[in-house]
């Protein structure tokens, strides 16, 4: 089975570049490939993401629904190669005739959305979501609000491990998905969250009484004991972000 | 150090009370141990003296409660907090970060203290828990024991005067929980701290020679030192003996008969991990097994590959004559029960009799026949005159009684049981054992996974104990245990065997 799509530890360069820097670099890129008009530009802004997946050791083919994104780019790319009929006929195939104007649809849309996808996988992949919520406490994020980041982040692993048992309980007990009616459905949905309904509010009740009993939310403020590093490499990354984000905006403006 | 006069608590909604006029009063530095059956009261005591009890749950309070002279009662949960630690049942669960640096370090950082000081006090708290190697460590790859030492060490590493341990070790393997309980004696004798444990595990703790406080139906029933009457500990006595006796690997009554399982050669593994490394085994009508092991040994592992919950990935598992590669688990389901760890998991229906009869209705054999032997069984175990209930409003003890009547409700062939007794007061535990027992009796096979010697020594006629994923031991529980202690396994003899 391939692994869920979580951080993965590692030192390469974008591993090490702070969480907020990443985020903005990965924010500029979203954007970026939204407001460039010319398909390729975008397709060459996917050779740079995929480069980064390189430089940062990742094999996408070992991501889980990698699969699945790049088959919907295929499809989403397709469809407009078959109907958007703009310019010349690149060749006649029986009734079919992709134009020069569809290959570029088809090359904007399917590019646009691989680049966006696979931006979000290299920020996930390389960024230790713990890190990620002490960079935002540190950058002014209330740190209630950082802990419920960090809190879900706890959970959500427990929870699939727990939603894993109730299945086989199920099973155990000869229960069998076969949602015949949306009342059969339901009943199954119920059956199956109940149990993980109930392990939650019990889970919430011991965490309640951990953090209460350890002070959190005496004070408006608190103290961190981890610092995430904001070093040279960092300024550098978000010196050149600036100087890239100003050159892109002038030149669409002459554009 | 605590004063309790005259307590009595009663949660919103419920007709019983949890507390009934305690009076307790804790010297500084004593060593309690509460014990008691589950829902008597224990929990809700230690939540009492913490403060959580009189803000965090709606329900009709009397009495005081002081703690190092605060009105527990009027005072905020902080000032509360600043000298009452309690460690809970679950470290899981109380958790709050993602790494063993940073639970430790949260109470003293929600507490606004200087970073030098916060250093200073994490380095003393896992050093006294023993746990300094864990520092870098992600908190879920840690082991069962060292969540509960990192536990531990993030309460004392505000300091407290008193500590609180809720049953820490009832999800540990008997290696895990000799560990943390020299852990907590540890850190009495170093700290100097007033220590409640909330124990069902007594044995464990006569070393330390503890002040005992027995509760019954949330009123204290016993008040002194640990006797051999106080708390009643022990299991019945040993059941009749098995209607077997083994010769040549295999009981002699069952030469003839097929095995009910024959295991070849089965490897298991997670994402390319392996769990089971070749294990190879039969096991015959009418066996009663206890397998044992570290908590990460394997034995949940195995006993899912025998429900073909988990395929194996080499060797393979025939159970009644089917290969789990090959038959659907509903199917095999239908003679094979599986009781799973925690009770909450596996209540889905919305009424007791309708948990009761949810398999055989799911397997279209909710015959008259069966509703009879729920109806029986139901009345047997306390529940005849709940069964318009809703599962989730039973108690703990009740609970894993409605689990058990579940699945002996469709009679199968092989019960599979999974740590059953995490939680249980030894009279629930020795009724569920009765139970089981008779279905062995009737030449029905039973696996049990658990932690308890004792259990395995009065009730199993086979051990099997895992190691890192391979049977090391398998053999009658008397050769099984003389095993173990060859291979230095003395945490899981029973008492009456291990060395003084």
């Amino acid at each position: 089975m391939k692994p869920r799509l979580t951080y993965q530890p590692g030192h390469s360069i974008l591993h090490r570049l702070h969480p907020l820097v990443k985020g903005a670099w990965m924010l500029f890129g979203t954007i970026l490939v939204f407001v460039v008009p010319d398909p390729w530009a975008v397709l060459a802004v996917l050779g740079l993401v995929l480069v980064a997946f390189s430089v940062a050791g990742l094999r996408l083919g070992q991501v889980r629904g990698t699969r699945l994104f790049v088959t919907t780019a295929l499809l989403l790319g397709g469809l407009q190669i078959l109907f958007v009929r703009q310019g010349p006929v690149l060749v006649q195939i029986g009734p079919l005739a992709p134009t020069i104007g569809g290959v570029k649809a088809g090359v904007y849309v399917a590019g646009r959305f691989l680049s966006v996808v696979f931006l979000s996988y290299l920020f996930v992949l390389t960024t230790d979501p713990n890190s990620l919520a002490y960079a935002l406490m540190q950058a002014g994020l209330p740190y209630r609000y950082g802990f419920a980041l960090i809190t879900a982040l706890r959970l959500v692993p427990i929870f699939e491990q727990e939603g894993q048992i109730v299945y086989n309980a199920q099973l155990a007990r000869g229960v069998q998905y076969d949602a015949r009616s949306p009342r059969r459905f339901l009943t199954l949905a119920r059956q199956f969250f109940l149990p993980l309904l109930v392990s939650a509010l019990g889970k919430v009740d011991a965490l309640a009484v951990s953090m209460e009993g350890r002070c959190f939310g005496k004070y408006p403020g608190r103290t961190f004991l981890r610092t995430v590093h904001f070093t040279r490499w960092d300024a550098a990354a978000a010196i050149l972000l600036l100087l890239v984000t100003v050159a892109t905006a002038s030149a669409l403006a002459v554009l | 150090m605590i004063s309790i006069e005259g307590l009595s608590f009663r949660f919103q909604g419920s007709a019983q009370y949890a507390l009934r006029d305690v009076n307790l009063e804790i010297a500084p530095g004593e060593f309690v141990v509460i014990a008691g059956p589950s829902g008597c009261g224990k929990s809700t005591l230690a939540l009492a003296i913490g403060g959580y009890l009189f803000r965090q749950y709606d329900g009709e309070a009397a009495g005081k409660v002081r703690v190092a002279d605060m009105d527990v009662r009027q005072c905020p949960i902080y000032d509360v907090a600043e000298v009452v630690g309690l460690v809970q049942q679950n470290p899981e669960a109380q958790f709050c970060t993602l790494t063993v640096q940073d639970e430790v370090a949260f109470g003293l950082e929600n507490r606004c203290l200087p970073r030098d000081e916060i250093q200073d006090r994490m380095a003393w708290a896992l050093s006294i828990v023993g746990a300094e190697h864990l520092a870098g460590r992600l908190l879920a790859t840690l082991s069962g024991g060292e969540k509960q030492k990192v536990a531990i060490a993030a309460m004392m590493a505000a300091k407290p005067q008193v500590l609180i341990f809720d049953e820490p070790t009832s999800n540990l393997d008997p290696t895990a929980t000799a560990e943390v309980f020299q852990v907590i004696e540890h850190i009495q004798a170093r700290a100097g701290i007033t220590v409640l444990v909330i124990e069902h595990k007594v044995d464990y703790l006569l070393p330390f020679k503890p002040r005992l406080v027995a509760m019954e139906q949330g009123r204290i029933v016993y008040d002194g030192p640990v006797t051999e009457a106080h708390p009643p500990r022990s299991l019945p006595a040993r059941r009749p003996s098995h209607p077997f006796s083994y010769a040549q690997g295999r009981p002699s009554a069952t030469i003839g008969e097929e095995p009910v399982i024959c295991v070849e050669d089965l490897h298991v593994g997670y994402n390319a991990a392996p769990v089971l490394r070749g294990v190879s085994l039969e096991i015959w009508p009418g066996e009663f097994v206890a397998v044992m092991g570290d908590n990460g040994s394997g034995k949940t592992t195995f006993l899912q590959s025998l429900l073909g919950l988990l395929k194996p990935t080499q060797g393979r598992v025939e159970v009644l004559g089917q290969d789990t590669r090959h038959i659907s688990i509903s199917r095999l389901a239908r003679q094979v029960g599986f009781v799973f760890q925690n009770p909450d998991h596996q209540l889905f229906a919305e009424s007791v009799w309708q948990e009761a009869t949810f398999a055989p209705r799911n397997f279209g054999a909710l015959d008259e026949a069966t509703q009879a032997r729920v109806e029986a069984l139901l009345a047997r175990c306390g529940l005849g005159d709940r069964t318009h209930d809703h599962p989730y409003r039973l108690s703990y003890g009740e609970k894993r009684r409605l689990n058990l009547i579940s699945v002996l409700a469709y009679a199968p062939r092989l019960i599979l049981l999974d740590e059953l007794l995490i939680g249980q007061d030894p009279g629930n535990a020795a009724f569920l054992l009765g139970l089981l027992h008779e279905r062995v009796e009737q030449g029905d096979t039973v696996i049990m996974v658990n932690h308890h010697p004792e259990v395995t020594c009065r009730y199993a006629s086979r051990l099997i104990f895992f190691n890192s994923g391979q049977a090391v031991v398998d053999a009658p529980t008397e050769e099984g245990f003389r095993q173990l202690a060859a291979l230095g396994k003395e945490v899981y003899l029973p008492s009456t065997r291990r060395r003084p």
